[in-house]
């Protein structure tokens, strides 16, 4: 696995958390696959708001948590998914994520790093971790050719 | 006049027929379906490919149970959003083939409006209409929002979630504590075994709509709280033992979760219940509501129900018998009476809408 330029972000607030996801927005690619990593309540959903609303694609009140619904679609190319609920690859493949990787659009993926085997080689993982009760640590990786197991 | 109603929004197939919009003749749901054993509740009916091995065989089901015929029905009702596209499509493209087939002509739905008209069906079944302005909370899995309901079914958005859906907070915790998931139940049984005051759980204010809810903070107030009190091991007890007993009673939960969990469980659902009520409150005062409607999956939830009717609101409130509160189809052929009446039908052309909106 190769990384490339590994910038890292902290935000103090959810706010700052919402603003960092709007810039992060111009500089994600137009298409691709954005894994959220980080654990329950990490702001995964607040950034994806950010990101979303950067991109033009959303209102800030219309991004919520897609774990129940496991796809949200904000327009025609932004799609947010949470795959937290799933716990068998075969469950995520009825989901045809693939078709939605071939379109021109960006995809952002919660708890998708639990399917390595099914999501492209080719993507951007966004760690976030929690330091504190509003303190967010945040970290951008490129990855080119991520191992599939 | 019997409507058909099918469902398939999210993880339910589903249909019904009902008639003049207040007698239930059959209602099927396939994850409660005992048909060949294949459907026993195991495999949870998944996205398109469960639901295409769904679909034929539990329409077929809910019509030979109501003893109704195709050229029997005024409408074929279906759930066009919100939801996943692809479940969507499945109910959405048999009620077409079927309308087409049969000449009965097609309503479409919203999933969320079902909801409201599962309370409204059965407030009319029992001799208690609900009355309007009503305020409905429909809260669920995937949804948490507040409408006004005027006469004629003319909604309007007070509030809904910002992040998570109550009933996801629900499971989340319950899942974070060991109990599986989803968590929801196991956390209403347990519920009244804690002491609901014992963990003060705070909600930011809202900034913008002071309607709007949030639930993202306080699961995360749980997190820290489960971090900070070395509940490391026995949620590990617990995760080991649901192994081993896929269905725990409540004597078997309680047997392996300590005094001050299950202080931690009701102080959770305390706090949520809480939220939920308050702002349902605020609304219907708002609108001077002259009822309460609760609706989704979390309207299951007894410690919810035992707080709204012991509120003392100065309006009746309602709610959906268990079996109707969650997904089922009943609700959507329901909420297609007012639109029979009004001639308000779907073309074929009619598309499905994974981010339909009511108001």
């Amino acid at each position: 696995m190769r990384w490339r330029n590994v910038p890292k972000y902290r935000t103090a607030s959810e706010e700052e958390t919402i603003a960092l996801g709007e810039r992060l927005a111009g500089e994600l690619p137009r298409r691709g696959v954005v894994l959220l990593i980080g654990n329950l309540g990490a702001g995964k959903t607040t950034l994806a708001k950010g990101i979303a609303h950067g991109r033009g694609a959303a209102g800030h009140d219309e991004v919520s948590s897609p774990t129940f619904t496991l796809i949200h679609e904000y327009g025609a190319r932004v799609y947010h998914i949470d795959l937290y609920r799933l716990d068998e690859a075969r469950q995520v493949a009825t989901l045809g994520l693939d078709e939605l990787f071939d379109r021109d659009a960006l995809v952002m993926i919660e708890w998708g790093e639990r399917f390595p085997e099914l999501m492209p080689r080719e993507r951007t993982e966004i760690y976030l971790r929690a330091c504190g009760d509003d303190e967010r640590e945040i970290e951008v990786r490129e990855v080119k050719n991520a191992s599939r197991r | 006049m019997k409507i058909l109603g099918i469902e398939s929004s999210c993880d339910e197939t589903a249909a019904a027929v009902v008639e003049d919009g207040e007698r239930v003749l059959s209602s099927v749901v396939a994850s409660q379906m005992s048909m060949h054993g294949k459907y026993g509740g195991v495999v949870p009916e998944l996205a398109s490919r469960e639901h295409l091995r769904a679909i034929v065989p539990v329409v077929r089901e809910a019509l030979e149970r109501s003893a109704t015929r195709l050229p029997d029905l005024a409408a074929i009702a279906v759930t066009m959003g919100p939801g996943l596209v692809g479940s969507l499509l499945v109910g959405l493209t048999y009620a077409k083939s079927l309308s087409l087939a049969s000449g009965v002509p097609m309503i479409g739905v919203n999933h969320i409006e079902g909801h409201i008209h599962a309370v409204i069906l059965e407030a009319r079944r029992a001799g208690a209409p609900v009355e309007f302005p009503a305020l409905a909370l429909v809260a669920s899995g995937g949804h948490t929002h507040l409408f006004e309901v005027r006469e004629n079914y003319v909604y309007r958005l007070l509030g809904k979630t910002r992040d998570d859906a109550a009933g996801e907070a629900f499971d989340k915790v319950g899942k974070l504590l060991g109990f599986g998931y989803p968590g929801g139940p196991v956390i209403d049984r347990l519920a009244p075994h804690g002491n609901p005051l014992a963990v003060r759980f705070t909600f930011a204010k809202m900034k913008g709509n002071a309607l709007d809810f949030s639930f993202s903070g306080l699961k995360t107030a749980v997190l820290r709280w489960v971090e900070t009190h070395d509940l490391e091991a026995e949620t590990a007890v617990r995760r080991a033992f649901l192994r081993d007993n896929p269905a725990p009673t409540v004597e078997q939960w309680l047997s392996v979760t300590p005094q001050r969990t299950l202080d931690l469980v009701a102080s959770f659902q305390h706090a949520v219940i809480h939220e939920l009520l308050t702002r349902a409150a605020a609304s219907a005062e708002l609108i001077d509501a002259r009822s309460l409607i609760v609706s989704g999956g979390v309207a299951c939830n007894s410690g919810l129900r035992t707080a709204a009717y012991a509120s003392r609101l100065p309006y009746p409130v309602h709610f959906p018998s268990f079996g109707l509160s969650t997904d089922n189809a009943v609700m959507i052929a329901a909420a297609a009476f007012p639109k029979l009446a009004r001639g308000e039908f779907s073309g074929l052309d009619v598309g499905a809408q994974a981010n339909l909106t009511l108001a």
